[in-house]
């Protein structure tokens, strides 16, 4: 098991296995992307009372759902580079957080949208959904200015390798701030398939395929970034030489 | 694993579970200042002081809505089914706002015990159903409560 952990850390092994896994997961993405923008933006049945602006659901739960990965990610990368010092954790961990700000200011941006049409009002800050998401957006943004704040790779690493652990806290207040408190913001929908309950398969099916389309976005960007990050770090090597004269 | 790292680990853990402890008992401690209003029931048994600005928040209540024809004014009561607030509120809706619909409202309690508000939002549930599906268990419904109807005729 030791053995396997090993090569998981290994860059060059990554580089080479997502050279092989890349393609499919883009096309898988792509095929799942458009299919679930064209049915809940195009086809979604109007709800009985909120009509069409549930339209907008299918999108915000998708990447809101994606938008508290990163943290948990990034604590666990985080860790592994305190503990095991393996280069590509870090790597990982790096590109994670700038990205999950885009997917935080998305998620405050589309629910931002749907308030204003459905609850009658952009932003409230006394609802602790909100301001949660708000302090994950701002959490994010401080984890990349970390990284860049302190010049020698090493300690930037382990100083956001803590942040990122921290922030794992904050993940769980914004999932059960809806349960926990009082607030605006509606709970989780819970799921299921028969057609007479509410949330019936029309809402769920539609917002399954973005969250599954979503997802592997999240993990295709990253990983294209990190296969950046590998090159960069490992351009004196020999192997990233040999793929760069090949090239 | 080697002792260094097992000790690291522990250290990370620790450091994690304190900060965890540290935050769920700030959060306890902040308690009812983190919801963001007050339910009917809790301003019935006086829990806001007069005067101050808070929000309630309630369903609103069945038959209970007047609104004036020459203005903007409207009257109507929130209720959590235990405790009703008659509110008083000039101004405009927002498109959910309807009887039997949850709502957030800001403003104070006068002395005559009415809620006047600045502001009324709008607050709707989890659960989504296309309008069609929505007719046809409404349908079904009083296809239902008629046929009781009838049983009970019947007798």
């Amino acid at each position: 098991m030791w053995m396997w952990f090993a090569k998981l850390g290994s860059p060059r092994w990554f580089y080479e296995i997502s050279t092989k896994w890349l393609p499919w997961l883009a096309s898988a993405m792509c095929i799942l992307m458009i299919v679930g923008i064209v049915w809940a933006l195009l086809f979604l049945p109007p709800d009985y009372q909120q009509s069409f602006t549930t339209r907008i659901l299918v999108i915000h739960v998708a990447v809101a759902g994606t938008s508290l990965a990163f943290f948990p990610l990034m604590a666990v990368a985080g860790t592994i580079t305190l503990v095991w010092k393996m280069k590509l954790a870090d790597m990982v961990a790096k590109h994670a957080a700038p990205l999950g700000a885009w997917f935080s200011f998305v998620t405050l941006a589309t629910g931002s949208l749907w308030g204003s049409v459905m609850w009658g009002t952009w932003w409230e800050w006394t609802d602790a959904r909100l301001v949660s998401m708000l302090f994950q957006f701002f959490l994010l943004l401080s984890v990349v200015a970390l990284r860049s704040a302190i010049e020698d790779p090493d300690k930037s690493a382990k100083a956001c390798a803590l942040l990122s652990i921290v922030g794992c806290i904050n993940v769980v207040i914004i999932k059960y701030s809806v349960e926990w408190w009082n607030v605006l913001h509606q709970p989780s929908s819970p799921l299921s398939t028969s057609n007479g309950s509410a949330n019936g398969p029309e809402f769920w099916m539609a917002t399954g395929v973005m969250i599954l389309a979503v997802y592997l976005f999240f993990i295709v960007s990253l990983t294209l970034a990190t296969r950046n990050e590998i090159l960069q770090r490992e351009r004196r090597s020999q192997w990233v030489q040999e793929i760069v004269r090949t090239s | 694993m080697k002792i260094h790292r097992k000790k690291k680990l522990g250290v990370i853990l620790f450091v994690a579970a304190g900060l965890s402890a540290t935050v769920g008992l700030t959060l306890f401690a902040l308690g009812q200042n983190m919801n963001m209003f007050y339910t009917p029931s809790q301003v019935a048994m006086g829990e806001v002081e007069t005067g101050r600005r808070f929000r309630i928040g309630g369903m609103v209540k069945e038959g209970s809505f007047i609104s004036e024809s020459d203005s903007l004014k409207v009257r109507f009561e929130t209720t959590d089914f235990v405790h009703a607030v008659p509110i008083e509120y000039e101004g405009i809706l927002p498109d959910l706002f309807r009887e039997g619909q949850g709502i957030v409202a800001e403003g104070s309690v006068d002395s005559r015990g009415v809620f006047s508000a600045s502001k009324v939002l709008a607050k709707h549930d989890e659960n989504y159903m296309s309008q069609e599906v929505k007719a046809a268990l409404d349908a079904a419904d009083a296809l239902k409560s008629n046929n009781s109807l009838q049983s009970i005729s019947e007798r």
